[in-house]
């Protein structure tokens, strides 16, 4: 089934095609929230309630105008923004590092000292992003990790194209000053391998 | 095509050819085979989408299930749906059928309204009234006893 036939059936109720909707766009929405806010707990929330929106206002979405993917984005991002201001947070520096200690905990380390390297390789490009203000950070993750145009990321903020541009430019040029100057000093700064210890790692993934 | 646009190309549209303006491309590519600079200049911004790339996406277990077992809110209609719902209840019952006889009904009523509050265009000069009415007037004093009408 497309998204219009599923979309008109949620619309009439049927809330099998409401599952369908659910699986299909949760792993994206989840992603492009998680970027935003950096946060699993408020990330869950935020999710919920996009879902919820999908089910009330489902009449609402005109296949004409945009994708649906591009739809519950849009949703995301203002259920985002909104919760970022409300929170007076505009970056996630604290708390975005989730993903890569709960990778160190899944994956069976065969060469340790490897893996160590590539977890705090992973931390510090986090790290770097979660520093960016909201609105580079929000063009970069629709950019480059959900795949959109320019046209549809600027869209989903409700910018122009040119403004969208502006903002991915000074996203990229900011990431790659951080990460060099980190580089320069990578070697003083470098933690000794494994050292997020064990109570950090159960605090992180909560 | 200098390294200053070349950077800002990159910096707008990422190190993947693919992504770069059409019409900047060819312009990107003969600058990268002869400038150094372009080079290192795009190996670095490789090196930054493959450090992004290299992220893991994050794992939320559960999550579906509890979107799913959430207690939905009743919908919002469109007006075009909340019309129609309201002239034709989902109860089947028979009192119910006063909506659409009543929608039915607005049309007649619409004439009525219409046909006692204008003339629709076909306007009356009152002077024309008036010279009909004389001329029954007229009519009413005339001796018909005249051999002239009769047969």
């Amino acid at each position: 089934m497309t998204d219009e036939e599923l979309m008109l059936a949620v619309s009439k109720g049927d809330q099998s095609a409401y599952q369908t909707l659910v699986s299909q766009h949760l792993n994206a929405i989840s992603h492009y929230a998680f970027r935003l806010l950096g946060n699993r707990k408020d990330t869950e929330d935020i999710c919920q309630e996009v879902f919820l929106k999908l089910w009330t206002n489902a009449s609402k979405w005109q296949p004409e105008k945009a994708k649906l993917t591009t739809w519950l984005h849009r949703i995301t991002h203002n259920l985002c923004i909104d919760y970022l201001r409300k929170h007076g947070r505009t970056h996630t520096s604290d708390t975005l590092d989730i993903g890569a200690a709960e990778h160190l905990l899944e994956t069976p380390q065969s060469d340790e000292q490897n893996e160590s390297i590539a977890i705090d390789e992973k931390q510090r490009v986090n790290h770097a992003i979660s520093l960016l203000p909201e609105t580079q950070r929000s063009a970069l993750m629709l950019c480059h990790y959900a795949g959109f145009s320019n046209k549809e990321a600027a869209a989903i903020m409700n910018v122009s194209v040119k403004a969208l541009e502006s903002s991915i430019a000074r996203a990229r040029r900011s990431l790659r000053t951080q990460l060099e100057s980190r580089d320069l000093h990578s070697t003083a700064m470098k933690p000794a391998s494994g050292e997020i210890n064990s109570e950090e790692k159960a605090e992180t993934i909560g | 095509m200098n390294i200053d646009a070349f950077t800002q190309i990159l910096e707008t549209y990422g190190a993947v050819e693919a992504n770069w303006p059409e019409e900047s491309r060819a312009a990107c590519r003969q600058l990268t085979a002869t400038s150094e600079e372009a080079q290192q200049l795009l190996r670095q911004f490789m090196l930054l989408e493959q450090s992004l790339d290299a992220l893991d996406p994050p794992h939320f277990p559960g999550l579906e299930t509890r979107i799913l077992h959430q207690a939905l809110p009743p919908q919002q209609l469109s007006l075009s749906d909340r019309l129609i719902n309201w002239l034709i209840p989902k109860s089947g019952s028979p009192l119910s059928l006063w909506r659409p006889t009543l929608a039915a009904c607005l049309p007649l009523v619409f004439g009525i309204l219409v046909g006692n509050l204008t003339d629709l265009g076909a306007a009356q000069d009152s002077s024309e009234y008036q010279y009909w009415d004389d001329e029954l007037i007229m009519l009413s004093f005339n001796d018909y006893s005249d051999s002239e009408y009769l047969p």
